[in-house]
Formats: structure tokens, sequence, C-alpha cells
């Protein structure tokens, strides 16, 4: 018999009310109305949420979909569309009470049934079409409502991290989808999912609904008058699609948009500042890497494997010189795969090493590589000369921390230049030939993980070759602890195996981490309200706060 | 008849080069390293599924060959596949960005031939004056600013006089009425400073060539028997010299225009223009293989088209070719 315990009560949905009004200013009431015109350079790729890929098309589900759940602004789960919710003793049954009442857009119920149905559905299709949902809805075996305020979730097996991952799934209209999850669900990836031809909104569960939107160009949203939650104080929103960051800042001066989020560049700062716009920074939870191919089964440079090389080359990296010129002071500086800003998760005790190019040639002359007439070391007959693969992810700041780098290596013997690549070709190299991860050397990238480490652990598991894994590293001990911690439903147990699973990774070094960039991101000052977030700032995909509480001054 | 056989031949030509394009376009971005399950799956919760699923549903899993007949097969039946990245007909993707292209583009250009064609004439007729030498540095200087520069330099300088960036005003007409003539107006104004950008960087071309085009013509002898006869500089620039003149330009003149379709890939991305440039550029770092075969289709097929006008064009205003 499975005992339910209580783990979110309704004082949840206190706290949400409160959070919701913490940035109203005391006393004086909020301007109404208004339109919100958001810029950004990262466009919406899809309105379907079984094609997109971009973080803007996940902020607007956030915004016209129901979530069972959302973060708040210290990133702790609480209630969205699910008001409370409990686990059976053996975490494999879970069970949410939804609002009650509630309706979509166009006056139909939304009910718990319509989040069972949209679990369902995906599931039958995650082979084929619903692939992109796969990793959200993994290891349930099956959803069900009771009654229209009730959700069952039946998991096959514990999972640690069901509500972070229910936070990201979207609860779709089946009066809109019901159509297309019929026959091999053809039609599933190619429905555009728009607002129709006449004029019409899309049909909204969430707290705005989508009334245009023009692939590359914009999306404008209206309030939805059938909205459950509390009232947003704007009117609606717009977002702007630039395809360079320079444009995007033009238009911000030009109050031709009124907030830039997520991509402004740390060049730009003083200059927005400068000219009265508000400029708001927090600590991200993405983080930049140096990669170093660690793959037993390489075929060149095999010094690489050896654990000195890398800990000289960490020893060499100057993230303080780094955080300086590159960042211009807007970085912390890097230890471990889980950033400080993810809160319990990050071990604070794994500290980045210190610069010290003495330590730097002492471990390398320890493991025997001697220096060469050219001042390039020597290591197995070959010099110490690596090609470092480059995405355009990285220009800009990459390209100055690279020369940085670059200047230090050179201090110590090793010689390292940048090959530029496009995403698509980078990736093709470093996991060349066919996912083995052989041929290449170094690397620079970035990942901008989700709140839950899950992710971020996973991607330095074996599953991932060929997949997401962007270093070849590949060790049965380490995907062992990833199993288990996926597992482990006191999070506690879960921390102090996320905790070693980082010192593994910190002791073994197929990533260095350089540094954890911070969201930049400004506004105009006729603006106030916004709730700032460590992923993707405060127009984001954990929550709906922000365009619920953002009002004119 | 033997302009027929000239025709015949021109026409033939231009349907061959048609087909290797074709053929050049599926193969090249297939020989690329990379491929579109690798930068679609990236992304938080890909999982093998995904990866696996991707690559069927785009047809991948195939033989290349195979892939060709199909790409062919369905290409004689107008269809140029659906997009990797959008999921929607390639068809309506690249007619929607071509309509934001053309009038930008159009507009650009024609402001280019005509300014070209015009300041060439003017520099040639005022040859060694001080108009002639500011004319033509202008020109060289224009023509050698990296159009990223240029552009970058204008949308810094009328940035709050002019729009600086998308096709219009995204919130007219959603969230207050907006009259039809209110919308074109507010689209000409976002228009000004991507077609400057183009009409400034391909102007200075045209003008060199024609002022070239036109000192050599000015030293024809027939020109000397006009002065000879005791006809006016402006009648016979006007009706001996430019006419003639223009010959050269008629090529250049049929291969810009022949580009309008493939849009101004720097221009559109300073811009955030939505047209066809931005969408290849974008397809290209998705390796979106049915976009960028469409789009490169459309491409070839114009330039060939239009070059195959400017050879009927040659074979009208000089009978000398079939001679």
């Amino acid at each position: 018999m499975r005992v339910p315990k209580i783990l979110a009560v309704p004082l949840a949905a206190v706290t949400l009310i409160a959070l919701a009004s913490c940035s109203q200013s005391s006393g004086t009431p909020n301007a109404e109305g208004g339109v919100l015109r958001i810029g950004t350079s990262y466009p919406i790729d899809s309105m379907n949420p079984f094609v997109a890929q971009s973080d803007y098309s996940y902020m607007t589900f956030e915004y016209i979909y129901p979530q069972l759940v959302q973060y708040n602004a210290a990133l702790a789960i609480v209630p969205d569309f699910a008001t409370s919710w409990s686990q059976s003793k053996n975490g494999l049954t879970w069970t949410f009470h939804t609002v009650p009442n509630a309706k979509w857009s166009d006056g139909k119920p939304l009910t718990a049934g319509d989040a069972a149905w949209t679990i369902n559905e995906s599931l039958k299709y995650d082979n084929g079409p619903t692939a992109n949902s796969a990793g959200v809805l993994a290891h349930i075996a099956r959803a069900s409502a009771p009654n229209p305020t009730t959700l069952v979730i039946r998991y096959k097996v514990a999972v640690a991290d069901v509500l972070e991952q229910m936070q990201q799934m979207s609860v779709l209209p089946p009066q809109v989808w019901a159509q297309y999850f019929t026959g091999n669900g053809a039609g599933i990836k190619t429905f555009q999912n728009v607002p129709p031809a006449n004029g019409q909104p899309m049909v909204s569960g969430g707290p705005f609904e989508l009334v245009k939107y023009a692939v590359n160009q914009d999306a404008l949203f209206k309030r939805n008058p059938n909205w459950w939650g509390p009232k947003p104080h704007i009117d609606g929103f717009g977002l702007q699609f630039f395809s360079n960051d320079d444009a995007m800042i033009q238009a911000l001066k030009d109050n031709q948009v009124d907030f830039i989020g997520e991509y402004t560049p740390p060049t730009a700062v003083a200059a927005l500042k400068r000219a009265g716009f508000v400029v708001t920074t927090t600590p991200s939870l993405s983080m930049k890497t140096f990669i170093i191919n660690t793959n037993p089964h390489k075929t060149t440079h095999r010094e690489l494997l050896n654990p000195l090389v890398r800990e000289a080359i960490e020893y060499a990296t100057d993230r303080q010189q780094i955080i300086k010129t590159a960042w211009l002071g807007l970085a912390e500086p890097g230890s471990t795969i889980i950033a400080p800003s993810d809160g319990t998760w990050h071990d604070t005790n794994l500290q980045p090493v210190p610069f010290s190019l003495a330590k730097a040639n002492e471990l390398l002359d320890q493991a025997g590589y001697k220096m060469g007439s050219n001042g390039v070391r020597i290591a197995d007959g070959h010099p110490m000369s690596y090609n470092v693969i480059f995405p355009p992810d990285e220009r800009g700041t990459g390209d100055r921390t690279f020369e940085i780098m670059q200047t230090d290596l050179s201090k110590i013997g090793i010689q390292i230049t940048q090959q530029n690549m496009d995403d698509s070709a980078a990736f093709n190299a470093i996991s060349a030939p066919n996912s083995k991860y052989e041929t290449f050397d170094m690397a620079m990238w970035d990942w901008v993980p989700p709140v839950d480490p899950d992710f971020m652990l996973s991607v330095l598991t074996c599953a991932q070759l060929g997949n997401n894994s962007d270093s070849g590293y590949c060790n049965p001990a380490y995907d062992k602890m990833y199993a288990e911690q996926s597992t482990l439903l006191n999070p506690a147990a879960r921390r102090a195996l996320i905790f070693k699973m980082q010192q593994y990774i910190y002791n073994a070094r197929p990533y260095i981490i350089l540094d954890y960039p911070d969201v930049i991101e400004a506004h105009s000052k006729k603006w106030t309200g916004f709730t700032i977030s460590p992923v993707m700032g405060s127009i984001n995909s954990l929550s709906i706060q922000t365009l619920l509480n953002v009002h004119q001054s | 008849v033997r302009g027929a056989d000239y025709v015949i031949r021109r026409a033939g030509f231009a349907l061959l080069t048609i087909f290797i394009a074709i053929t050049i376009n599926f193969f090249l971005f297939r020989v690329l390293p990379g491929n579109a399950v690798s930068d679609l799956a990236r992304v938080p919760h890909a999982t093998p599924q995904l990866r696996h699923a991707l690559t069927v549903e785009f047809g991948l899993n195939r033989p290349k060959w195979l892939q060709y007949l199909i790409y062919l097969r369905e290409l004689a039946h107008g269809n140029m596949g659906i997009s990797f990245a959008y999921q929607q007909p390639v068809s309506s993707l690249l007619l929607n960005d071509l309509k934001n292209t053309i009038p930008m583009v159009t507009i650009g250009t024609l402001g280019a031939i005509v300014v070209g064609v015009g300041t060439g004439i003017l520099s040639a007729w005022r040859r060694g004056r001080p108009s002639d030498h500011v004319s033509t540095n202008l020109a060289i200087a224009f023509y050698a600013f990296p159009t990223q520069f240029l552009g970058l330099m204008l949308l810094i300088l009328f940035g709050g006089l002019l729009p600086t960036s998308g096709m219009e005003n995204p919130y007219a007409g959603v969230f207050g009425p907006e009259s039809e003539i209110a919308r074109l107006q507010d689209i000409g104004l976002h228009l000004i400073l991507p077609a400057l950008t183009l009409l400034l960087t391909l102007y200075g071309e045209f003008t060199l060539i024609m002022r070239s085009s036109m000192l050599e013509t000015m030293g024809e002898d027939y020109v000397l028997t006009a002065r000879a006869k005791g006809l006016s500089d402006r009648r016979i620039i006007a009706r001996h010299v430019v006419r003639n003149a223009l010959l050269p330009i008629a090529t250049l003149i049929a291969l810009s225009i022949g580009w309008i379709v493939g849009g101004a890939i720097l221009i559109e991305f300073i811009f955030s223009w939505p047209g066809i440039g931005l969408a290849l550029w974008q397809s290209i770092n998705q390796r979106d293989y049915p976009m960028l075969q469409g789009g490169f289709l459309i491409l070839a097929i114009s330039v060939v088209l239009l070059n195959f006008l400017a050879d009927l064009a040659y074979f009208k205003l000089d009978p000398r070719i079939t001679q």
C-alpha cells in the first residue's frame, strides 16, 4: 500500500502570492497597462513544443501554457497549475492537485485531465514525433486524472527530479492538439501552432495569449482574459528578434524596445548605464569550459591523458585576468561543473586552482616533457602543440580568453592554435571519427544547463557519447554514480553523491571550468518589477513572475 | 536562323547550368563537416531517441545517392521539402522571405544602378575636373568599404532618426489601429537604411565601369565626327556616347538583378531584415539541408535566368554577336 507523503502544502501558494507581490513598490499602486517591448538576439525557432529548441520558445510556452510547478526567485519549486502535490513512499506515484475551475482562453475547462492527456499522448509517440520531450517524461509509465483536479503520475522507477521535470512540461489544450495525435503522429511536428489567420489568438492556458507571430521577426502577446491566476499589470508584451547584439542595443537606446536580456554583451554595460538605462546582472548557471580530450582510446597526442598535463594547463589558466579582460568583471571564476548560483547543489569546497606558471612548469617537468629549443616542450617525440576547436558561440569574450590562455600556455612550453568552425562542424570534429572522440585535442565551448544538476551531470556520461558529450569523457564509475543520484529521493543523500561526482570531474579535468558568466540585462527606467534569474535573466522559462509583476514606473 | 540557334544554345546552356547547380547544392552541404541532427540534438533533454528519430525523419539514414534521387523526384513535382529546423514546407518559408527581400534589394540595386550610371556619365563628361575627382574617389571609397562596416555606421548615425531593425513596427495594428497607408509608410521608413547601405555598397562599381566605358566611347571616331558636325556636348553624350557605353553595363545590371533574390546577407543581418539572405545564413548554421537546397536553387535559377536574358539583350543590342 502506498502512503502519500505530503511534500508541498497550500502554504506554498501563499508563498507564491507573496513573491508575486514582493517587487511591487510599497504603498504606491502600480501603473496599470502598457505593452512591454522585449528585444532579444535569440529568436523563437518554433511555437511547436515538439520542434522548438530555442530558449525563447520555452519562455513563450511558460507564459501561454500551464506548467504544474515553477521556480521562485530562490530557485525553489513552488506551485503553479498544481497547488500541492505528494508522492508515495517508494517514489513511484506522484499525485498533483490542480487549480479548480480553471479555463483555457477559449472558455473550455482546463483540468488535470488535460495534463494527463498531454503526458500519455506524448509518451505514445516518444520514439518519433514527440522525442523532443522524451527527456522530460523519462521513466513515466502512465498518467491519469481520477477527477478534474487530481493528476496521478506513475513512474517505472523512482526519479529524484520529478518536480524539476514537471516544471518543463507544458500542458497542451487537447481541443487543439488531439487531431494531430492520431495514426503515426505525422502531423504532430508539422503543426505550426501559431495564431490562426482569422486574427484570433492561440488557445492559451497561461497569463498571456499569443496574438501574432512572424518567423524570425516578432511575437506579440495580450493578457488572457480567462487566466485563472493573478492578473498581470501589463496589457501585453512583445518579443522582437534581432540578428545581432549591436542592433538590439541600438534599438534600446532609440526607444524601439524597453528591455533587452540574456545576450547583452559586457562591453555594452558602461555605455548603457551612461545612457540612463537600468543594467542588472546576476551570476548565471552557465559556464565556459576548456575541454581536454581524456578518451583513453585517443590516437594522437596521448600525453593529454596524463593527469599532470591537464593539471599543469589548469595552473597556467589565469582566471582573474580572463574575468578582468574578457568579461570586464562580469563573471565568476570557474571550479566545478555545477555553478555556485545553483545553490546547494554546488560544492563550495572545490575552489579554482591558483594561477601559477611556476607550478605548471614544475608539473610538466615532473611528467618528463622537456622544453624544446623553440620554447615548445616535447612529449613522446612530438611538440606539445594543439589545435583548440572554437565554435562561434565563443567569439568575442572567448577570443580574449583564448589569447590570454595562449600567452600563458606558451610560457610553460605548450602551443595552442585556435581552430574556428561552426557549431555543427565543431561537434563533428570533437566526436570524430563516428562518435569515437579519438582525434581531437582541445576545444572551448559552454553549457547553459537547467536548474536541476541532473542534465549537467549527464553530459559526462558514456551514454552521451555522440549525443551531448563534447569531451569524450567516459567512466563507468562516474556513470554508476550518475544513475544512482537520479533515483535518490532524499535530497541530502543526493546532494552528497552529487558533490562526490563534482569532485570526480574536478580531479579528472575533462573540463577546466574557466568561468561562470553573469546574466546581463538592461531596461528603460520607465519599467520596474523585474525578477532576475540565473537562467535567461528576468524573462525566462522557469517562472511567470516577471511578466506578472512588471509594470510602468 | 542564326538568331534562333543562338537562343536555343543559350537556353540549353542555362538549363544544364541549373541542373548542375541543383546537383552541387545537394552534395555541397552534405560533404561539409557536421550534420543537421548533431545540431538539433545538442540541447538539454536530448535523448538517443531524439537523435535517432531526427535521423530517420530527415531521411539521413538512407544512402546519399538515394537521398539525391528522392530529392530530384520531389523537385520534379515542385516539392522543395520540409525544413529540418522549422518543420514547415521550404517553399512557403522561402516565399515569405523572398517577399521581404525583394522590395529592399530591388530599391537598393536599382538606386545603385541609377546613381552609379549617372555619376559615371558625369565623371566622364567632367573628366579631370574636381567633380570627377570627388565622384571617382567617393565611388572607390564606397566600393572598398566592407558592407558590415558601412551598415553599422549608418545604424549608429541614423539610430533614433530612422528605424534600425526589422521590417515594420510589430506593435502597430495589434495594440492599436493602423491604416494600410500608415503601415506602408512604416515599412518605407524601415526600408531606408538597409536599401541605402546596399545602394552605397553597389553604386561605386557602376560609376567606375560606366566612366571607363564612356571614356572609351568618347575616343571613337564617330564621336569625333559628331563634334566636327558641330553637335553640342550634351547631344553627343546623350545620343552617341551613353547609348554605346551602356553595352558593358548590361551584363553587370543583369547579374546584379539576378542577385536580388539572393538578398544581401550582411545587410539583412545588420538590420535584422527578415529576408532570404538571413534565412540562408541561419540555415547554414543549422545545416538545414532542404532550406539550403531550396534557397540556393532559387538563387541559381534567378542568376542563370537573368544571365540568359542578358544574353538575349546583348543579341538585340549588339548584332555583331551572331555574325
